[in-house]
């Protein structure tokens, strides 16, 4: 503990602040699947216990780190903590995750990482409260922020930010309050008749507030003034063109014919079916086999039988492929007509299906229509359970190319002769480096976010004559939605002598409810509209099925995939789930021809779902980052000025003498007089003097001339502090 | 540039203090001789007659104990006149060395671009070599020697200017002034009775002078002042106003004088105001302009002043070591 304990009134001004952090922590529960939130409080509370307490930097910060590997090893690491394998899975996961940072794969990143991460950044921000309330004693400008954020996130997405602006009020209240408070009667002297005084003007402080707060909880309010600015964000981002429903310009939405691709679209946000999921997923119609140069065709022979909605007989995956249980329900609007099921990858049974309602399934493309009495009929709504699979990335990445069975390699690896060899040439060039299938697939998948490729509805060109349509993106236009990214990586993948499919379906959609009731448990609920169509691709892995790659910029792979960490036990608590892709700028489009996509309007508007909250605590953290990064550049004299002092106090060295030194002419330099460059330092320090009235400057400079022109390594420590601290006040104040 | 937060070592004090009680207002000019003097470097004072030159050796000469010497040059001066003759003594039948002006330890070399250049060269070997050679002997000279060689700027007529190779020569050229009206009338007042160079004693000793100059030699110069030192020396060759810059020695007079500079003001090493204050005095006579700037009229001092002032000081400790 330190020469100055902080006073109790800091104390209470410092527990304020906490509550306003735990303010920022409580929408994570709701918006993101942040569980177990409670270790992150009491982290944080922890850590700002440790900097209210203001233990040595060389206790505390072995502390905070303790304490953050307990967290994580109770969260993510089964093994017996500190043991070999314990550290041998903590390597792993770092070493993977910085793998990934370093390839820009931030989907990638592991929940243990992310957790991680966010420890960490509790751990600053801890720091940096303490910082501004306890030392500068201002906190103004973190309640301002807490404000801005609540507000933000209160009109952006589902969560409720009522109760949390008055508790922030009235926090926000006491904190500046008892600031104020501390400043007036702190600074004089510790006389206990002035402590006396400041602890009873706390009383009509807290009336105050209380009088303010409960009546303007309960007084009634004004509706908002203004109108939502949720629709006109999504208007003015969504790129709605005056078109309308345009003759010429197709309307998004899922359709038939996909033998001619391309053109442009515009959007059309009609609510097609309310999917009540746990998570985000993409709804699956069918696929398609043949690439015809213009388009996808299906060929494939397939008896067409009728199958038992209860044991539904299509799966896309082998056995043995680790799967979890799920249940959920769909309900269709009038816009949809496609007479088909829309189903999630896995999907076992269907139920609460219209009983004269047949289902007639191809069971090459897994498309299963839905029949009655011989005619195709939409059905209004089902519910289904399905087995998600998961994919282990180990298992994936020792899948070699080639080796698949005659019967695949037939139907999955045509191509048209119009195929050029730059689009052949090009594959080989992406994959040239990776040997397996797994990393090949990756490495055409992520050569779309990349390369000059632009997302874009509008604008597409539809190939003329003899043009190949996958030629033509590739090489020429470079612009366009799902389909022309899905079906050049399906090209490129067969190029490459990996089969490869193109399927057809709706995107997650945007979350609306987060607390939906379904078979007693709590889910979300999603809107999917016709925007939401959308193309990807499957690819075969002969081991373990066809695996969902994305490669449409701004979608992400909701597919999930993970790491076996300890292959000698099947143990679940062993493996580590890589999370659901959810990069932050997902942002999802469609195609017009036939089935096509959706446009989920640009980040700005986000309704949040799942995705949406996450991109926008992601923005916001984003945000907050860069304003504590401004902050900090702002006050750096001062904090750099304090760091500079606890330097010198503890080495007492020439060289963090020098440092401090220097550090005080920028603050002069800024603050007082500019200093020449061929203004001696003497010089300056007596027109420094001359200003403060006083000779510290010269002295300082004085003993400074002796280190730096004499070589000299002994200081006189304490003058020396003493004159510094003395001149930073001035030239500071 | 004032130097008043230094403060004079005692020693030098006590002279300074003499040279103050006869002469008025001539402090600066005082202490930069003596700075050269310690440099064991020599000076060259450019001014018109009858502002003190003479009265200020003497008094430097008399405070330091030295044996003072005075040569008045004019056009017929010989070189014999210099540095001494030897002559046919009959008693004894043999030659004898008559020891010249040149062989005191402060000798006032008056007017020197009035004689002409070979008696001029005498005088500067002297400067050069610590000795002379006459009759094809060589005598040493005293120590400490110390010329302080003046030059009239007004009259051209019939003189011989200095060659620049000769002005390197010179540690430090500098200018006397006239007093101001307040100085002068002081002056006056001093001089109506007794002279007050009759009334100062000698602070020093001859064997007390060398050492100071010893000490002056180990005054410390760190690497960022040398790193100084030279940038501003070699920023002179560079200048677009200059024809020719400062040579090394020139670097090493600058050394030398701030090495002095610091002792005089009771430090033992180099800060960068010593070097920036002495850099007038010893650089402006080591350059020699274009003929465009001549005829634009900058001068030398303006060119040093500048070069200064593009220079950034070192303020950082060195640490490529």
């Amino acid at each position: 503990m330190k020469e100055k304990p902080s006073s109790l009134l800091l104390l209470f001004v410092y527990a304020g602040s906490f509550l306003l952090l735990l303010e920022w922590l409580w929408p994570l529960e709701i918006l993101t699947n942040t569980e177990r939130s409670g270790v992150f409080y009491l982290y944080a509370a922890f850590c700002f216990f440790l900097a209210f307490m203001q233990v040595y930097w060389y206790i505390s910060i072995p502390l905070k780190l303790l304490g953050l590997l307990f967290i994580l090893d109770g969260l993510f690491i089964g093994e017996q903590i500190f043991s070999e394998s314990w550290w041998f899975v903590l390597y792993d996961q770092l070493s993977f995750n910085i793998e990934m940072i370093r390839t820009q794969e931030w989907w990638e990143l592991t929940a243990f990482f992310r957790s991680l991460l966010f420890l960490v950044l509790l751990w600053l921000v801890s720091y940096l409260l303490h910082f501004w309330i306890v030392i500068a004693k201002k906190a103004l400008f973190f309640i301002v922020l807490t404000f801005v954020y609540i507000s933000v996130i209160d009109t952006f997405t589902p969560y409720d930010g009522e109760a949390s602006i008055i508790r922030t009020f009235v926090i926000a209240a006491v904190v500046l309050g008892l600031l104020h408070l501390e400043r007036e009667f702190g600074e004089q002297g510790e006389g206990k008749a002035s402590r006396k005084r400041a602890a009873w003007s706390v009383l009509p402080l807290i009336g105050v507030i209380l009088i303010a707060a409960t009546g303007a909880t309960v007084l009634p309010k004004f509706a908002p003034q203004w109108p939502d600015p949720v629709p006109y964000l999504q208007s003015a981002t969504g790129g709605i063109g005056p078109g309308g429903s345009g003759n010429t310009i197709q309307k998004v939405g899922y359709g038939e014919n996909d033998s001619r691709l391309g053109g442009s679209f515009v959007q059309d946000d009609t609510l097609v079916f309310q999917a009540i999921v746990r998570d985000r997923q993409y709804w699956r119609i069918e696929s398609k086999n043949q690439y015809t140069g213009k388009g996808w065709e299906d060929t494939l022979e397939q008896p067409v039988t009728s199958t038992d909605p209860a044991a539904i007989d299509y799966s896309t995956v082998e056995e043995g492929v680790e799967t979890e249980t799920f249940r959920g329900f769909l309900n269709f609007t009038e816009e949809a007509d496609f007479q088909k099921l829309v189903y999630p990858y896995g999907t076992t049974s269907i139920g609460n299906l219209d009983s004269a309602i047949d289902i007639a399934l191809h069971p090459q493309t897994g498309e299963m229509e839905t029949r009655a009495d011989g005619d195709s009929v939409q059905p209004q709504r089902y519910s289904l359970n399905y087995d998600a699979p998961s994919f282990e990335l180990n298992t994936l990445r020792e899948t070699p190319v080639g080796g698949d069975p005659a019967s695949i390699q037939e139907k999955y690896l045509q191509l048209p002769s119009s195929v050029t060899d730059r689009t052949r040439e090009l594959a080989a060039d992406i994959t040239a480096e990776h040997d397996d299938r797994y990393d090949k697939a990756k490495a055409i998948e992520s050569y779309f976010s990349g390369s000059g490729f632009q997302y874009s509805t509008t604008d597409v060109e539809v190939p003329e004559g003899d043009e190949d349509y996958v030629d033509q993106f590739l090489f020429e236009t470079q612009k366009g939605y799902c389909d022309n990214f899905s079906t050049s990586m399906i090209v490129m993948l067969r190029a490459e002598e990996i089969p490869a499919r193109w399927v057809k379906g709706f995107t997650g959609g945007e979350i609306k409810d987060t607390d939906a009731e379904l078979f007693d448990e709590t889910m979300n609920s999603y809107d999917v509209t016709s925007a939401n169509a959308h193309s990807w691709v499957e690819v075969h892995f002969p081991e373990v099925g066809w695996v969902p790659f994305e490669p449409t910029q701004g979608f992400s792979n909701n597919a999930d995939f993970y790491t076996e960490l300890d292959t000698d036990s099947s143990d679940d608590g062993e493996t580590e789930e890589s999370p659901e892709v959810e990069t932050p700028d997902e942002q999802e489009q469609g195609n017009p021809q036939q089935m096509e996509d959706q446009e989920e309007e640009a980040a700005a508007a986000g309704t949040g779902d799942g995705g949406d909250a996450g991109r926008i605590i992601g923005w916001s953290l984003l945000g907050l980052l860069l304003l504590l990064g401004v902050v900090l550049y702002v006050t750096r004299l001062r904090w750099l000025a304090w760091y500079y002092r606890k330097r010198f106090e503890n080495k007492g060295d020439a060289a963090s003498f020098q440092a401090s030194y220097h550090h005080l002419l920028r603050v002069l330099n800024k603050k007082v007089q500019k200093r020449r460059g061929d203004e001696t330092l003497r010089a300056y320090a007596k027109n420094i003097d001359q200003r403060f009235e006083s000779r510290d400057m010269q002295r300082l400079t004085n003993q400074y001339e002796r280190l730096v022109y004499r070589k000299e390594d002994h200081l006189q420590t304490k003058d020396v502090s003493e004159l510094w601290e003395n001149l930073i006040k001035k030239a500071l104040s | 540039m004032s130097q008043s937060a230094f403060m004079l070592n005692n020693k030098i004090s006590d002279v300074i203090k003499n040279i103050n009680r006869v002469m008025v207002g001539k402090e600066e000019v005082a202490i930069l001789s003596l700075v050269s003097l310690l440099a064991k470097g020599h000076v060259l004072l450019e001014d018109v007659p009858g502002v003190g030159k003479t009265m200020l050796v003497r008094t430097l000469a008399k405070s330091l104990n030295c044996e003072f010497k005075r040569i008045q040059f004019t056009p017929d001066l010989l070189p014999s006149d210099v540095t001494g003759v030897s002559i046919y003594n009959p008693k004894t039948t043999e030659f004898e060395f008559r020891p010249g002006p040149i062989l005191g330890n402060i000798v006032l070399a008056d007017e020197i671009n009035r004689t002409s250049p070979k008696t001029q060269s005498s005088l500067l070997e002297g400067m050069e070599e610590a000795s002379i050679t006459v009759d094809g002997q060589s005598v040493p000279l005293k120590k400490p020697f110390f010329v302080m060689a003046t030059q009239n700027p007004i009259e051209y007529e019939g003189t011989y200017p200095l060659p620049e190779a000769q002005l390197d020569r010179f540690l430090l050229k500098l200018k006397m002034g006239y007093p101001t009206y307040q100085e002068e009338m002081e002056m006056l007042d001093r001089t109506s009775g007794k002279h007050p160079i009759d009334t100062i004693d000698s602070v020093m000793t001859l064997e007390e002078l060398a050492a100071v100059q010893e000490e002056v030699g180990e005054v410390y110069v760190d690497r960022t002042i040398q790193q100084y030192i030279v940038s501003l020396t070699s920023a002179t060759r560079e200048h677009e106003d200059v024809y020719l810059g400062v040579s090394p020695r020139g670097s090493m007079a600058l050394m030398k004088a701030a090495k002095a500079y610091a002792y005089v003001y009771d430090r033992d090493y180099v800060v960068p105001d010593d070097v920036q204050y002495v850099a007038d005095f010893v650089l402006a006579h080591r350059l020699i302009l274009t003929s465009e700037a001549n005829f634009e009229g900058v001068t030398p001092e303006d060119i040093v002043r500048q070069l200064v002032e593009a220079t950034n000081v070192p303020v950082k400790r060195n640490v490529s070591e």
